[in-house]
């Protein structure tokens, strides 16, 4: 549909990952990962879900991301996505590849966008998506975070 | 090593002439076409009919002015030319298509249906002392239309061969008699009737040639015309398309950084960065309040450009419950309208208009937002619907006590960025382009606005829904059927909403 600009992978250049391997006292606390090419929406959403005791796996692109999750045998509980991260598309397609292979994590799209980016979702999923829009606001986002893990647990 | 290969000169030949063959219709046209020949015909079994009425009632007259006495060939062509159309019909409506079964085959058997019947028309009417050989020339105009010009150019040789058959038929000796009256007696004594018969049919073949040459050229010509208007309407599209992706992508670009400031501000505010004075804060929060000013006329100037270009999309209509959409922006505005302890009252009926969902609710959103910016610290803004059962029309009205609009600036208020000093001096936020979005909104749904201000008093906007299509009133509680604003309670008006 859209052309595409290819970048080269970065590899890992990103430096952003956290360490997910943490000690056994994490284990109980759910993880959020978070792709985001700007760092400082990265630092911003870290420093509020890890003051609120989430764990937080930040990745700055979406290849990195996929990376993580093909390397990994236990997905996060939840998914923040930025949807013009690299490209204007690089969101939507990552999207629609991570519904194929992992159907039950539930993915939170943020954009500065806001619903101005819903028409580029038509077409590429049926399902109703959650786009927040950026900035960062603690209570509310927090509050956003809280249900979609609730809705996730519940399903579990 | 990546190697890149760039080319902006490339040369579509657009605008080039298709040449004869390759101009094809497509099978939706030959099927319309083929329909349009079968009533065509229906007209000429009518006529034939009427000509045997006639024959019945004045056949003498008909015998005078040279047509041949009836031997019963009327009554056999409305037959053939009535069981021809039947089976057309049959072939079109109830069979499936197949390489037997075309549109163009259709055609061309209907053409030399029609060829057959017009030759033995020909015959009986008169070969030569009558116009009817000129009826040919419209199947070869028909044929120009409906096929290329090759196959035309094939049903016009069939044509001239036909009228050859008839004059044949008629005088069997037509192309051996010359010769035998050479040998016999010198040039003198050509049979002077043969020469009229030979001179008939290379005049009317030569007409046939030229008919069919210009009137393909003709339809070479509109097809091609018609051909660039589809290339040029599609590149309007593709440039919609362009001009959206690029205004989503400067919009993202002149946005991002400001989220990305706002977002730090945020950091401060929740105490993510350890105490601060409430001096600082004051600070962050004016630094805050003038960005989010930026980050909204940001993407006010995409949602104009958005809904100017949605204009034309009349497909996007559907049954939106005013209530419902009015309930959603009142949600969405709460907190603006609390922190400044602004009471928003809302007594809206229940009913349901057509129109773009959306856009419905960006244009409420807009009002009721600068309502609530217009107004005096704890003031009210009261919301409320009118609903004329009589004419069929529902006015939604938003009043505030507030700044109000002087009387010169009233009409001005819909043109993009205007606004008053007065304006920026009560909302330093103001874009200037919300009541433009609110005009184009109005536009698309084709909705009257009524604005009603006296300055320090407060300013009221009514929506007018009215007009037979657009205004279908509802009971209370009672829901059009099937109607996707059946359930105001929908999981996305309950999580819509944005972080900041």
């Amino acid at each position: 549909m859209h052309a595409t600009l290819q970048h080269s992978e970065p590899g890992k250049l990103a430096g952003q990952r956290s360490n997910p391997v943490l000690a056994e006292e994490d284990s109980a606390k759910q993880r959020i990962a978070h792709v985001d090419d700007d760092p400082d929406i990265r630092d911003t959403v870290k420093r509020i879900l890890s003051a609120n005791g989430y764990i937080v796996d930040s990745y700055q692109t979406m290849g990195d991301f996929l990376e993580s999750l093909r390397e990994s045998e236990n997905p996060p509980d939840l998914a923040i996505l930025d949807v013009m991260v690299e490209t204007m598309d690089a969101g939507l397609e990552a999207f629609v590849e991570i519904r194929k292979r992992l159907p039950q994590l539930h993915m939170i799209f943020m954009t500065s966008l806001g619903e101005e980016i819903r028409p580029y979702f038509t077409g590429v999923s049926d399902e109703w998506i959650l786009i927040v829009e950026k900035p960062v606001e603690p209570a509310s986002f927090l509050s956003i975070i809280r249900s979609r893990l609730e809705k996730a647990n519940a399903e579990i | 090593m990546a190697i890149a290969e760039f080319s902006w000169g490339e040369s579509r030949s657009r605008f080039a002439f298709s040449g004869v063959t390759g101009s094809k219709l497509s099978d939706e046209v030959l099927i319309g076409n083929a329909r349009w020949f079968i009533i065509f015909r229906w007209g000429v079994i009518g006529i034939l009919i009427l000509f045997q009425i006639v024959a019945v009632i004045a056949s003498d007259t008909l015998t005078e002015a040279g047509i041949t006495h009836q031997q019963g060939w009327p009554l056999a062509i409305t037959l053939v030319l009535c069981i021809a159309n039947i089976v057309c019909i049959y072939a079109l409506d109830s069979r499936r298509q197949s390489s037997y079964n075309s549109p163009s085959i259709n055609i061309w058997a209907q053409i030399i249906i029609d060829l057959l019947c017009l030759s033995v028309v020909v015959h009986y009417v008169g070969s030569i002392a009558t116009p009817a050989p000129f009826f040919y020339v419209l199947h070869i105009a028909l044929s120009c239309i409906f096929f290329s010009a090759m196959e035309s150019l094939i049903v016009t040789i069939l044509v001239c061969i036909m009228y050859a058959i008839v004059l044949v038929i008629e005088t069997p000796l037509l192309f051996l008699s010359p010769q035998s009256v050479l040998i016999g007696s010198g040039t003198s004594g050509i049979n002077p009737h043969k020469i009229d018969i030979l001179s008939w049919m290379f005049t009317l073949d030569v007409l046939f040639v030229i008919v069919w040459y210009v009137v393909s050229r003709l339809a070479i010509v509109v097809r091609t015309r018609e051909r660039q208007l589809l290339d040029a309407y599609e590149q309007i599209s593709r440039a919609q398309v362009e001009k959206d992706r690029y205004a989503v992508l400067m919009t993202h670009q002149l946005k991002a950084p400001l989220d990305a400031i706002r977002s730090k501000i945020n950091l401060i505010k929740g105490d993510y960065c350890g105490e601060v004075s409430p001096e600082i804060k004051d600070v962050i929060a004016k630094i805050d309040y003038r960005a989010s000013g930026m980050a909204g006329l940001i993407l006010d100037v995409l949602k104009l450009e958005r809904l100017k270009a949605a204009a034309r999309s009349e497909n996007a209509r559907e049954h939106v419950n005013i209530e419902a959409v009015i309930r959603k922006c009142v949600d969405k505005l709460h907190p603006i309208a609390n922190s400044r302890h602004i009471d928003i009252k809302v007594s809206v009926e229940d009913f349901v208009v057509e129109g773009i969902r959306n856009q419905l609710e960006i244009l409420f959103e807009n009002i009721i937002s600068n309502a609530i910016a217009y107004s005096y610290d704890g003031a009210s803004v009261e919301i409320a619907s009118i609903i004329d059962r009589q004419s069929l029309s529902t006015m939604v009205t938003v009043t505030d006590h507030g700044i109000g609009i002087g009387e010169k600036d009233l009409p001005h208020i819909f043109d993009e960025y205007f606004y008053t000093p007065r304006a920026v001096l009560h909302n330093r936020t103001s874009s200037g382009i919300g009541l433009s979005i609110v005009k184009t909104v109005a536009e698309n749904n084709k909705l009257q606005i009524k604005v009603s201000s006296e300055p320090n008093k407060g300013t009221a906007f009514s929506v007018v829904f009215q007009g037979e299509k657009s205004a279908s009133v509802a009971e209370k509680g009672v829901q059009e059927p099937g109607s996707p604003v059946a359930h105001p309670a929908s999981p996305q008006a309950g999580s819509l909403e944005p972080t900041g």
